[in-house]
């Protein structure tokens, strides 16, 4: 093998655009395996996932740091800034505990009354909610995009092998991705409760008769897919701005990926969030930038087409 | 939903009704059943409107066109989800689509309006036996997340891909729109008679596009076609085994229903000489949705009370005082409890109030007002008592919850 110079740029150029497809694709990954667990356990669709997330960016800007609000009801009020400063770990940390108690109370009070009820009154229910959750914090915080700033000790770049200098916060969020997608991973895999929620995803009425209550674990199932939601609006939050409208805009690549990946499918959900994530930067990084957006949809288009079960979706569950 | 055609042994026994009890209700339900007085009640409506909204509600003459505009778009979209249970979030194609073909046909080809309105249409039809015959391979949630699919590759392709053509981010502004038939001013005043009611063509140009769209409507869903679509929305695997061709029908229903959204997309474009590039984004497809679910799925006049509703808390609540700021919160909020309490909307609120007070005063004839007051009192008393049981068990659904 003969190490060219431009061997290695081509190489360079091919990691650089994997890494930065794994940055992009992650937030998608986060978003669908809460999405798709929810929709594979419970059968339940869930619109307002992209709510979670944007309840996990706000809650994340007020927990970091301190927020200058210069529109919105709360001005009109009074209070000039929000925020308790108390730093990014612990938004890390605290985000995903409330936003488990959201889903928590989401799953009692709103899913509960539609399981019985039609796929289609699931989703104009959860789609009103997002919408409510949406607006609440345009009219309280204003519809202005706040910055979020990325954590002191993860920003500026860092000196990888053969790629370069990558933004270490970029590297960050793809290593946050990976360990949490594994941690649900085991715990769905390899514990007793993953078990039986497995078992009640294949037969919930047999896992009854044995004997087993569902509702519990059903319960923990939501509250984690909406925790997930909630990290990937901290995690997500430094790359972009944070406005009342990044929860719609991210719920419509989520949805694609769970079912390019195949509903209920965690690794399902992994694959086709790298390959969304991939494609859209690839087209970027050459120079067709105009049709990034065009791409990720044509794909997961074909992909339904061909494959309507998902990529590892299993035959038994196309209806 | 009552506003359903009835079935022959129902009108007949409607009829049998009216002519023992002889009550206005009765007799009113038996005129409402026709075709043509369906016709006339949408002309009245549709005449006095303006005036009503003009002069009582804040209104003004182009909000209430764009109500118009919008209510044959959830007429049309009320088809595929009311009445064969199809959840489309790609709407905005065939809208939005539509209005961007009327606007560039209006530029390049021919400014008469007519033409334009048929060229967008076409459009929107042609669109829609694509996308149809693309996502109606896969029912429910699938069905619901490829029409989304479709609608934002559509956005993002007008958006920069397709600039050339639709002028991009800055929507379509070129629209040229001639006189109706040579010479009618299309945005000019009427004549005497008719300005008394109106006070601009426009109007009147899109009112009877909305009366041919009610009628159209109408046959279709008292045709024996719009039975096949209510038989595949009660249940779909039955309609199959009857030997109908239900992917065929479905199919027909997107693209019926995508027609509606073509004509008003069209309307859209004539009436505003613009063409904003949302009105591909997402959430036009969630407006229809929303519109048509507040105003009652499967009903033929509830679509319109919702497109009403919806741009009037858009327009005009948003610009109240305290309220104001508040009105995309408000409209949230009315949708869910439209969505879990009223699943048929205010248009199957009201019908259902009325059937409720028909059957009052009934049982109250029958029975004497002593025992119909004692069984209201009962079922007062039976209601509050639901709501307290609900209320008290609370705290088991936070803690156990049931297993069903």
């Amino acid at each position: 093998m003969r190490w060219g110079g431009s061997g290695v740029t081509l190489l360079a150029d091919i990691l650089t655009i994997l890494l930065n497809g794994l940055q992009q694709g992650a937030i998608y990954v986060l978003l669908a395996v809460g999405l798709s667990i929810i929709l594979g356990t419970l059968k339940f669709v869930n619109f307002a996932h992209g709510a979670l997330y944007l309840i996990g960016a706000y809650l994340g800007l007020f927990i970091t740091g301190s927020v200058p609000l210069n529109d919105g009801q709360l001005v009109e009020w009074g209070i000039q800034s929000y925020g308790i400063g108390l730093g990014f770990i612990a938004a890390l940390v605290i985000v995903p505990i409330v936003v488990f108690v959201i889903g928590l109370l989401m799953e009692r009070f709103i899913a509960q009354a539609f399981y019985d009820r039609p796929d289609t009154d699931q989703i104009l229910v959860t789609f009103g909610l997002a919408i409510i959750v949406q607006e609440l914090l345009r009219a309280m915080l204003g519809g202005n995009s706040q910055p979020f700033p990325q954590p002191s000790w993860a920003s500026g770049p860092i000196a990888l092998p053969v790629v370069g200098n990558f933004p270490r916060w970029r590297l960050g969020v793809i290593v946050i991705t990976a360990v949490l997608v594994l941690a649900v991973y085991a715990l769905v895999e390899y514990t007793d409760f993953g078990l039986i929620v497995q078992a009640g995803t294949l037969d919930d009425e047999m896992v009854r008769l044995l004997g087993i209550r569902l509702s519990r674990p059903y319960l923990v199932v939501f509250g984690i897919g909406a925790a997930l939601a909630g990290v990937a609006g901290v995690v997500g939050g430094p790359l972009a701005n944070v406005n009342p409208n990044i929860g719609t805009e991210q719920l419509v690549p989520a949805f694609l990926t769970v079912v390019i990946g195949g509903v209920g499918k965690i690794e399902g959900a992994v694959v086709a969030g790298l390959m969304l994530g991939t494609l859209q930067v690839l087209l970027i990084q050459t120079g067709y930038a105009a049709w990034s957006q065009v791409g990720i949809y044509a794909l997961a288009a074909i992909i339904l087409l061909v494959r309507p079960q998902g990529l590892l979706g299993s035959e038994v569950d196309v209806s | 939903m009552s506003d359903e055609p009835r079935d022959a042994t129902a009108t007949a026994a409607t009829d049998a009704d009216a002519e023992v009890t002889g009550g206005l209700g009765d007799r009113w339900a038996s005129f409402r059943d026709r075709e043509i007085s369906t016709v006339l009640l949408t002309v009245v409506g549709v005449a006095v409107f303006p005036f009503l909204f003009n002069n009582f509600l804040d209104g003004y003459t182009q909000l209430a066109t764009l109500v118009l505009i919008y209510g044959i778009f959830a007429v049309g979209f009320d088809i595929l989800l009311g009445y064969t249970g199809l959840l489309s979030f790609g709407h905005a194609v065939f809208f939005g689509g539509a209005a961007y073909a009327a606007g560039i046909f209006s530029a390049s080809v021919s400014s008469s309006p007519l033409l334009v309105l048929l060229a967008g249409t076409v459009f929107a039809v042609l669109m829609a036996w694509i996308v149809g015959f693309l996502s109606l391979r896969r029912g429910g949630i699938y069905f619901a997340i490829l029409t989304l699919t479709f609608g934002q590759m559509s956005f993002y392709l007008a958006a920069s891909p397709l600039a050339f053509l639709t002028n991009g981010e800055n929507g379509f502004t070129s629209v040229d729109i001639g006189h109706l038939l040579g010479v009618i001013d299309i945005h000019g005043g009427v004549p005497f008679p008719l300005s008394m009611l109106v006070d601009n063509m426009l109007y009147v140009f899109v009112a009877v596009m909305t009366v041919l769209s009610v009628a159209m409507a109408n046959r279709i869903l008292h045709s024996p076609y719009g039975t096949v679509f209510r038989a595949i929305r009660e249940n779909e695997r039955r309609a199959e085994f009857v030997g109908l061709d239900v992917w065929r029908y479905k199919l027909m229903a997107f693209i019926i229903s995508a027609a509606f959204a073509g004509i008003a997309g069209s309307l859209f474009t004539i009436e505003g000489n613009y063409v904003p590039l949302e009105s591909l984004y997402w959430t036009e497809s969630g407006r229809i949705v929303i519109m048509t679910v507040l105003g009652g799925v499967g009903s033929l006049f509830g679509p319109l009370f919702g497109a009403g509703l919806y741009l009037y808390i858009e327009n005009i609540v948003s610009g109240f005082p305290t309220l104001g700021p508040f009105w995309h919160l408000i409209l949230g909020i009315v949708f869910v409890v439209a969505v879990v309490v009223f699943p048929n909307g205010i248009w199957g609120g009201i019908e259902y109030s009325q059937d409720r007070i028909m059957a009052a005063i009934r049982f109250t004839r029958e029975n004497g007002i002593k025992a119909a007051l004692r069984y209201a009192v009962d079922l007062i008393v039976r209601k509050v008592k639901a709501v307290f049981q609900r209320i008290s068990s609370i705290p088991t659904r936070l803690l156990g919850g049931e297993d069903k």
